[in-house]
């Protein structure tokens, strides 16, 4: 690989020495470091590479000819566990946890354990940091604190203190503090083993050796250490979200459509799809995925975004259970998108930057609530999805509608802009409109769209 | 071209070797070839390693026992 002045380093790859993510065209490349060459050799050629490989925990990647030694790995959407509903967090903690295990089998270690390293690939976790690995020594594991902090944490407090917590990723973007989540946790915790040593404990343990200025020489066996494993992964198992049983139920009711109208729409969408062809689809407000669903089972890759975290959760364990590949839900709320983040507000990134080749958005049941709930002009979000996709695919709801009067039961309805003709006129400015088709049995109205 | 140089000085030759072995373990000990983990484990989560690593090791054996006692109790059941 000649002209090194054409590489941009990846900005989020900088704390570890071993190697440097860099884009080269569009591509992503990572450049291991000739003092980290023999154990990334030994990595490969001890076989934990291709059994990381065979248990689909790891990226796959390629070598490339070259002076240096660099590897050009698969490429993935990046999301952020702030993103993730908690079934994907709990995931993605699992494989890192196994990841572990089966490293120390080939007497190798995690250097971290991180979920920035965890990215899914047709909804499944894997690690995508292929240089994470160093030689086992007989030492505590590096990245003991890290996964308590990044994973365990978060984990506990979403399933036991609040849904929402997931959110905490974003103003402690090194991890959760374990002294902040024994403040929040609930008594309950304090008498769960395995919480109590690796949340409330652990907390004390920190503070204790906060000021430390020995040096200790911890020796803990390789048997050893696979119990703790062991029983972190125990640990995660067993946590839960059986605090949120009745709003789970909610999910099994359907809201202002009569059974006829439902297959009208989705009739309408299928012939719309027909007509555009789409290869990547985003899906806002998609809820559980009922209408993402009608391009994902043709193969078609559909991310699902909703704000809504037990939505999420459902379309997740859906996807799951029955093996899709094509559709990714997503925790996301379009009135406050996460910012970038990290150094510089570089290394993590908004979604909009993420966006890549997203030929189709979605927009169902959805303009209503960002007009009335959020008071955002039509205009703004005509542009916000312009700069994003080509097409667009946009459910009108008449003001008459049940859902918008009970919203406006006891409020004063300044809304004098939302009409038809004035939203056919705001989203006019940046887009095309190609088809109308109005759902009968209801006051909506389907639109198909395409960017000026 | 060795037995020229030297000119079977063997004091010499003792001497020159030293100092290269020497130098091997210097440049050996200021650049290691193995990479080190950039992360800091944090002291209190390594001594706390260590104390699980015994609570833990009791555990893992406290249930195989169990298990291995339930197994015994079925089988003697089943006998019955």
């Amino acid at each position: 690989m000649e002209n090194k002045d054409i590489e941009q380093l990846e900005t989020s790859s900088f704390r570890d020495p071993d190697a440097k993510v860099f884009l080269k065209d569009g591509e992503i490349y990572r450049r291991i470091s000739k003092n980290y060459a023999k154990t990334f050799e030994k990595f490969i050629n001890s076989g934990l590479y291709e059994k990381l490989l065979s248990e689909n925990l790891i990226i796959e990647h390629t070598q490339i000819e070259s002076d240096d030694l660099i590897i050009k790995p698969k490429k993935v959407f990046i999301s952020y566990p702030w993103e993730w509903c908690f079934s994907q967090l709990k995931d993605a903690a699992l494989a890192t946890l196994k990841i572990q295990k089966i490293a120390l089998e080939y007497n190798m270690s995690l250097k971290d354990a991180t979920p920035y390293n965890i990215q899914f690939l047709k909804n499944k976790p894997l690690l995508i940091d292929t240089s994470s690995f160093e030689d086992f020594k007989e030492k505590p594991w590096v990245a003991y604190r890290q996964f308590c902090e990044n994973f365990l944490s978060p984990l506990v407090l979403i399933a036991y203190t609040d849904l929402s917590l997931s959110s905490l990723f974003l103003g402690n973007i090194n991890g959760i503090s374990l002294a902040l989540a024994s403040k929040l946790l609930p008594l309950k915790t304090r008498f769960n083993p395995n919480l109590l040593w690796h949340i409330h404990i652990h907390s004390k343990m920190q503070n204790k050796y906060s000021e430390n200025k020995t040096k200790y020489d911890v020796k803990i066996s390789k048997n050893q250490l696979l119990n703790i494993i062991d029983n972190l992964y125990d640990t995660v198992l067993g946590i839960n979200l059986k605090k949120y049983k009745t709003e789970w139920q909610e999910y099994y009711s359907n809201t202002n459509y009569t059974e006829d109208s439902f297959g009208t729409k989705k009739e309408i969408i299928t012939c719309f799809k027909n007509k555009i062809n789409p290869k990547t689809v985003w899906d806002f407000g998609s809820n559980t995925g009922i209408f993402s669903r009608i391009f994902s089972k043709e193969g078609i890759d559909v991310t699902a975004f909703d704000i809504d975290h037990l939505a999420i959760e459902k379309n997740y364990l859906t996807a799951k259970e029955n093996g899709e590949e094509n559709i990714f839900p997503l925790i996301f709320d379009i009135s406050n998108p996460s910012p970038a983040l990290g150094f510089n507000n570089e290394e993590r990134k908004t979604l909009t930057q993420r966006a890549q080749n997203v030929d189709l958005i979605l927009a169902l049941a959805l303009i209503h609530h960002l007009r009335i709930t959020y008071s955002i002009p039509f205009s703004y979000i005509a542009k916000y999805f312009a700069e994003i996709s080509k097409y667009l695919i946009i459910e009108f709801v008449d003001k008459k509608d049940s859902k918008i009067q009970t919203m406006l039961l006891n409020r004063e309805d300044i809304f004098d802009d939302y009409t038809k003709e004035n939203f056919e006129k705001e989203f006019g400015e940046f887009y095309q409109i190609l088809e109308i088709k109005p759902i009968d049995g209801t006051k909506r109205t389907l639109y198909l769209m395409e960017r000026k | 071209m060795f037995k020229t140089f030297y000119k079977n000085d063997n004091k010499k030759f003792l001497k020159d070797c030293l100092q290269i072995i020497f130098t091997i373990f210097l440049m050996n000990a200021i650049c290691p070839e193995k990479a080190f983990a950039y992360l800091d484990p944090g002291t209190g989560s390594m001594v706390l390693q260590a104390i699980l690593a015994a609570i833990v090791g009791v555990g893992c054996t406290f249930k195989i026992w169990k298990q291995k006692l339930f197994d015994f109790i079925k089988k003697v059941r089943n006998g019955k």
